[in-house]
């Protein structure tokens, strides 16, 4: 041997190889995860636009947006005066639980918090149910005339969900006693005329 | 360092090959070469030119009227793809209104897409050379308007867009700088990514030529308890 | 560090009830590996990192790419939008795309001078036939992967590469109709093929990494050749780890800034690596006016081209392929390396000239010249395996050196 090993240079030439390449391995995945994220042509198409004045005073329409269903009730004065003298039954009535989208960015007076809507008339929710997603059946008319006792005596109208039973009032607001635990969830959307909402 | 001479002559010919191919493929007049740039104000013009001309007849569906606003290198306002796009929706391709029958009714063939032209053709050169090659056929076999010196066999189908057949000499700078600016659009559109991806390479390559070096050091160190 | 790490009680325990261990320090850190390997042995170890690089790039394309041929707008398909999608839509999904197809021609380029190696230097003499036959299994098995994958963006090349050569096989006398019926699942090129060419192109590279075990067993049990081609003594060889494990990172590092080169600033490679033919959408109604396979395979179609009948072409090809596995037995020297056979040197040489010239001659538009050149090349191609057994019987040898 010519030289004795210089142990210092070759542990800090290691290190120093060492953390570049982990560096560059690092620096490598960044593109491979970041192309599983929702791609361009899929973020652009994230927004929907719907005429609200295209739905009959009292009827349900679900539409799809960013591919999921989404509720748009037009509900009457009935309906609306029907969500009060309930409340001590609801898990939530004012909207107030701490969880994403339970609450909303437009909920600014104490009646858009329990109508859940921007124009009371119109209700725009997200149409899965907020215990395992599966979509809630639109049972409008109080009691068990239509329903038989798929809801209860009381029932005041609203949303029942098939897979393990949960029940939510007009206005989205989940029932003492279902299994789901929150409101169905708010969508992101706004007014961009005086009938016409923009959604995402 | 000898004992790898031999592999030399062959990476010679390899390397050598390579452009001598590319030549080799088409064999026509050599192309003019405009100066194709790719700043917000000659793609935003030559956009204008492919709306105003181009889409006449010929589509770019896989851009769409909201890539105009989120390419960083054209960010089209809104208001301008608001009028550009009239009732189509932003999630709609630049495509043109003629149907592919109808086109085949008055050109005979229907117009490519264009939306990567510059790639499955020889470049942005070769659109502005088509652009501004149209002349009178020496031997008076073609039309005019269909006679042009770039295309292959010369019999074009596409009239002469921007009149520069017979034009004003007055205009031949304006027409010029149309089709240049039309070519550096579509040369944009055909890979959207490559400002990014040239730019990004530069820091990759210094980053590996760095660790190269460090690795190059680390062998030799650890080398140099092996004799020979 | 990595001594540590052996140590730890977690490798201890995967260990006692694995062998990791012990088989790690065996075929890893300890394995002996003669002291006077050349550069030229950096392609083993680049071309597994390439077939790993090939893998990932093409699962995450998988996500996102569509094997049909449904026509879209403007004449294209769903598999070319898809793949334009990739282009501009998904995050980095240019980057991903240009990964897998400088990739394809980077694993053939690191691939054929490993060959070039081998055979320079004899490593497929006795006792290494088995990992040489090995190895030319591994280039046919990627050969046909690198064909079925070029279908899949369904570019003009895409179609009338894969028209051409299921042709080929068309052209076996019996069985070709039945041959090019199962490659082809129709009457011409479609989405049958392109449907089964996808999946048999994410089938192959599996096959592919468990062939490369057996090629690396093989090699661990016959241990590497050297420059010299003598059998080194105990003073000959080092342990792998630190030697080579460094000098293969040296490797893996100059490669890769060249192979970045490419993706980042040349991804089309002069037209070489994504040829223009294929931006234009697959038209079963119109040929393109030259087609020829990418670089890599060339060679072998010069060969086809340089004979004037079709069934003689498309045996002189496979005849091209065939006879690799026969070189340990044609080779009657006794001497490895060429640096010891001045006449093995000469015909060796001229053999990858050989080649380099077929290669160009199937790339370039075919015309009398080239033509002429293309049959002789062919002439010096099969010469090599024809004259291979009578010269190196009498061949005069330089001295070898006692060890390495």
């Amino acid at each position: 041997m010519s030289e004795p090993t210089d142990h210092k240079r070759r542990n800090f030439l290691w290190g120093l190889a060492s953390g570049l390449g982990a560096a560059g391995v690092a620096g490598v995945a960044v593109p491979f995860v970041k192309s599983m994220l929702p791609a361009a042509d899929t973020l652009a198409a994230s927004t929907t636009e719907f005429d609200l004045s295209t739905i009959v005073s009292g009827q349900m329409v679900v539409i799809a947006w960013q591919g999921k269903p989404v509720f748009v009730v037009n509900r009457t004065e009935k309906m609306l005066e029907r969500l009060h003298g309930y409340e001590a039954k609801l898990k939530d009535p004012d909207s107030r639980a701490d969880y994403p989208h339970v609450e909303a960015a437009w909920m600014k007076t104490e009646e858009q918090r329990y109508t859940r809507a921007i124009k009371p008339e119109y209700l725009v929710l997200q149409a899965n149910c907020t215990h395992l997603g599966c979509i809630p059946l639109y049972k409008p008319s109080p009691g068990q005339a239509e329903w038989g006792d798929s809801v209860p005596e009381w029932w005041p109208g609203g949303f029942h969900c098939p897979c393990h039973g949960s029940l939510y009032d007009l206005a989205g607001r989940v029932f003492d006693g279902s299994p789901a635990p929150y409101n169905l969830y708010t969508v992101p959307y706004m007014y961009t005329a005086d009938a016409k909402i923009l959604i995402g | 360092m000898k004992r790898m001479l031999w592999s030399a002559p062959i990476l010679g010919i390899v390397i050598a090959c390579a452009p001598a191919a590319g030549f080799a493929a088409e064999g026509n007049v050599p192309l003019k070469h405009p100066n194709i740039t790719m700043d917000q104000k000659t793609l935003r013009e030559g956009l204008q030119v492919f709306v105003d001309v181009c889409m006449g007849c010929h589509s770019a569906k896989y851009v769409t009227y909201g890539d105009l606003m989120r390419y960083p290198e054209i960010a089209l306002p809104r208001q301008q793809v608001d009028d550009l796009r009239g009732n189509k929706s932003l999630l709609d391709g630049l495509t043109t209104d003629l149907t592919p029958a109808d086109a085949k009714v008055s050109y005979g063939k229907v117009p490519p897409d264009l939306s990567v032209i510059t790639r499955s053709r020889q470049g942005a050169d070769y659109v502005y050379s088509i652009l501004t090659g149209f002349a009178h056929d020496p031997e008076g076999r073609i039309p005019d308007g269909h006679y042009n010196i770039y295309f292959p066999g010369n019999n074009i189908a596409m009239p002469d867009p921007l009149t520069w057949f017979q034009h004003d000499p007055a205009d031949e700078k304006s027409i010029e700088e149309q089709a240049r600016s039309v070519s550096s659009f579509l040369a944009f559109i055909s890979e959207p990514h490559q400002l990014q991806r040239e730019s990004l390479g530069r820091y990759v390559i210094a980053f590996l030529v760095l660790l190269t070096a460090v690795l190059w050091w680390l062998k030799r160190e650890i080398w140099k308890d092996v004799q020979h | 560090m990595i001594e540590r790490m052996l140590n730890s009680s977690l490798a201890q325990w995967l260990d006692e009830r694995s062998g990791i261990v012990g088989m790690i320090r065996k075929h890893v850190l300890d394995y002996p590996t003669p002291k006077n390997l050349n550069y030229m042995w950096n392609f083993g170890s680049l071309a597994m990192l390439v077939l790993l690089l090939q893998i990932l790039s093409g699962v995450f394309l998988a996500m996102f790419y569509k094997p049909s041929a449904m026509a879209t707008d403007g004449g294209y398909t769903m598999a070319f939008d898809s793949v334009e999608r990739i282009m501009r839509d998904v995050d980095y999904g240019w980057l991903i795309r240009y990964i897998h197809a400088v990739g394809a021609s980077a694993f053939f380029f690191i691939i054929y001078m490993h060959f070039a190696r081998g055979l320079y230097y004899g490593s497929y003499k006795k006792p290494r036939e088995l990992l040489w036959i090995v190895g030319v299994i591994i280039l046919l098995v990627m050969q046909a992967t690198a064909f079925f994958g070029y279908l899949l963006p369904w570019g003009q090349m895409s179609y009338w590469g894969a028209t051409v050569i299921t042709n080929l096989f068309g052209a076996v006398p019996v069985i070709g109709g039945f041959i090019n019926e199962l490659l082809r699942g129709g009457f011409g090129i479609g989405d049958p093929t392109l449907n089964r060419f996808f999946s048999l192109h994410y089938l192959f590279p599996m096959i592919l990494v468990a062939i490369v075990v057996a090629h690396l067993h093989a090699l661990h049990v016959v241990h590497s050749n050297n420059p010299t081609g003598v059998e080194p003594g105990k003073k000959g060889v080092i342990p792998f780890h630190p030697y080579y494990t460094v000098k293969d990172l040296f490797g893996v590092g100059v490669f890769l800034t060249v192979f970045c080169y490419f993706v980042f600033l040349n991804p089309t490679g002069w037209g070489l690596f994504i040829e223009p033919d294929n931006f234009s959408p697959a038209n079963g109604f119109q040929t393109p006016a030259h087609i020829a396979p990418v670089w890599y395979l060339t060679p072998w179609y010069s060969i086809l081209r340089a004979f004037p009948d079709k069934l003689m072409g498309v045996t002189a090809m496979g005849l091209s392929m065939l006879l690799l596995f026969f070189i340990p037995w044609l080779d009657r020297g006794r001497v490895r390396s060429a640096r010891y056979r001045p006449m093995y040197r000469q015909m060796v040489l001229l053999f990858f000239l050989s080649v380099v010239v077929l290669g160009y001659c199937g790339h370039a538009a075919p015309n009398e010249l080239l033509k002429t050149v293309g049959r002789v090349a062919t002439a010096v191609y099969f010469g090599f395996f024809l004259f291979l057994p009578i010269i190196t019987k009498h061949e005069k040898t330089r001295p070898l050196p006692q060890d390495v």
